[in-house]
């Protein structure tokens, strides 16, 4: 009982700290093919891939503090591979002279008992959406393209309803904390998706509900 | 009369040897370039000397179209003397390029014709172009000419084909909404907008039976309570193992 609450206990997983840099923005409907051309033109010369992921979120509600948040992701499409277990910390606050957003981040493949073992552990489903869409990479950098849909009854991902007539764009990197550098990288990637898309660093804390 | 008019082909002789020369200048200055020089040229230097070179041939194009150069074309030149032996003073005035002024040079450099091969060819897109009817010859040119003239309104309106469009993109129709990103932001990082599954009774999809009785424990907005505690105390220890070892 003495030991500190589970939400305030820092996430020291593997021997690397990942920080996710992280810019965002969204692309209205019509404007999509538009993008999604640029981006073929910017990025890798590879196969257009894309996705249909279903995100379940977790909570875990301590006795003080934020709740613990975990996303559990796994694909529609591809419904034999494993999945995805993702914790993301709080962005980091000030230093405005850093272009990205960025914040803890830790990855861990899974097996399809996720939900199970989750609940098990006393996890609550708070929310869950489909996300569709495309994704890119140039380099480190990764672009997402995706559209989100509520899902209308929950645990059936067929009967879905679309949340707004855009499409969101993540551009986000993977890097060991410090790297900095990165965000400049981002911030001139950005700069070339304008004005079709505006991608900015948007601190979420500013519009929690 | 013919005084001047001889005066005025003498002048115009000389401007075109030495603009011939420039040219020649060049050419030879580019060429030395191109075998010495290629480890360091730059493409745009190259680009450059080209340019001199067009320029100086646009010049030359150009003198031989002023009105007061007399037409070369009218002037005859005959060969007096052909001899086998070699000429010094032709080689000096050649650079040692045409030694000797005989039989078998002179059919070449005082050619008028087109070469023989030329000749050929030239003969052969004549027989072509007898073979084909006026009619289709007629309809071809007809096509042609639509082409070029289509291509031609394309390059000159570029602004009437292509940027309505893209202007249309920048200023009438913007391609985001700052409210909609918001709303993405917001459902994607605290589910804003999406429906909550903390409502008392449903149980999330593939749940196991073990877990009714934690959810049920675990009701919304009701902190405390006994079996939150216990709930707490079985977090603590399964979260801490993955992370601290």
């Amino acid at each position: 009982m003495e030991a500190p609450p589970v939400t305030v206990m820092p996430v020291t997983g593997g021997s690397i700290n990942m920080m996710e840099y992280l810019l965002q923005g969204s692309v209205l409907d019509q404007a999509l093919e538009s993008l999604l051309h640029r981006l073929r033109g910017l990025c890798d010369n590879m196969e257009p891939e894309t996705f249909i992921d279903h995100e379940l979120v977790y909570l875990l509600k301590g006795q003080q503090g934020n709740p613990f948040i975990l996303r559990a992701r796994h694909s529609l499409s591809h419904p034999a591979v494993p999945w995805h277990l993702r914790y993301l910390g709080q962005p980091e606050a000030g230093d405005k002279s850093r272009h990205a957003l960025v914040r803890n981040c830790l990855d861990v493949s899974a097996s399809h008992s996720l939900p199970d073992f989750l609940n098990e552990m006393g996890f609550r489903l708070d929310h869950e959406f489909v996300a569709n869409g495309h994704i890119f990479r140039r380099g480190a950098l990764k672009v997402v393209v995706s559209k989100l849909s509520r899902v209308l009854v929950p645990g059936n991902t067929e009967n879905t309803e679309r949340l707004s007539l855009s499409y969101l764009v993540e551009l986000s990197v993977l890097a060991p904390a410090g790297q900095d550098t990165v965000s400049d990288d981002m911030r001139s990637f950005a700069e070339q998706l304008k004005p079709l898309v505006h991608l900015e660093k948007i601190d979420p804390s500013k519009q929690r509900h | 009369m013919q005084q001047r008019e001889e005066k005025q082909l003498e002048a115009a002789v000389d401007s075109l040897i030495s603009r011939v020369a420039h040219l020649k200048n060049a050419l030879h200055s580019f060429i030395y370039k191109l075998e010495n020089e290629f480890e360091r040229l730059e493409w745009p230097s190259v680009l450059d000397n080209f340019a001199l070179v067009s320029g100086q041939l646009n010049t030359i194009n150009k003198l031989l179209r002023n009105e007061k150069t007399p037409s070369f074309r009218n002037q005859v030149i005959i060969p007096l003397e052909l001899s086998p032996d070699r000429d010094d003073e032709l080689a000096k005035l050649t650079e040692q390029r045409v030694p000797v002024f005989s039989h078998e040079i002179v059919p070449d450099h005082l050619r008028t014709k087109p070469d023989p091969e030329v000749e050929e060819q030239e003969k052969q897109l004549n027989a072509e172009a007898a073979r084909i009817g006026p009619e289709v010859a007629q309809k071809q040119i007809q096509t042609l000419n639509k082409l070029c003239s289509n291509l031609l309104e394309k390059l000159n309106n570029p602004r009437d084909d292509r940027d309505p469009e893209s202007a249309a993109m920048r200023q009438n129709k913007p391609s985001f909404n700052p409210t909609d990103t918001m709303a993405l932001v917001g459902a994607v990082v605290f589910g804003k907008g999406l429906s909550k599954c903390r409502a008392p009774g449903p149980v999330a999809p593939g749940q196991g039976p073990t877990l009714q009785q934690v959810t049920i424990g675990g009701a919304p907005g009701q902190p405390g309570g006994k079996i939150p505690s216990s709930i707490k105390t079985n977090i603590k220890s399964a979260s801490m193992h993955p992370y601290n070892r």
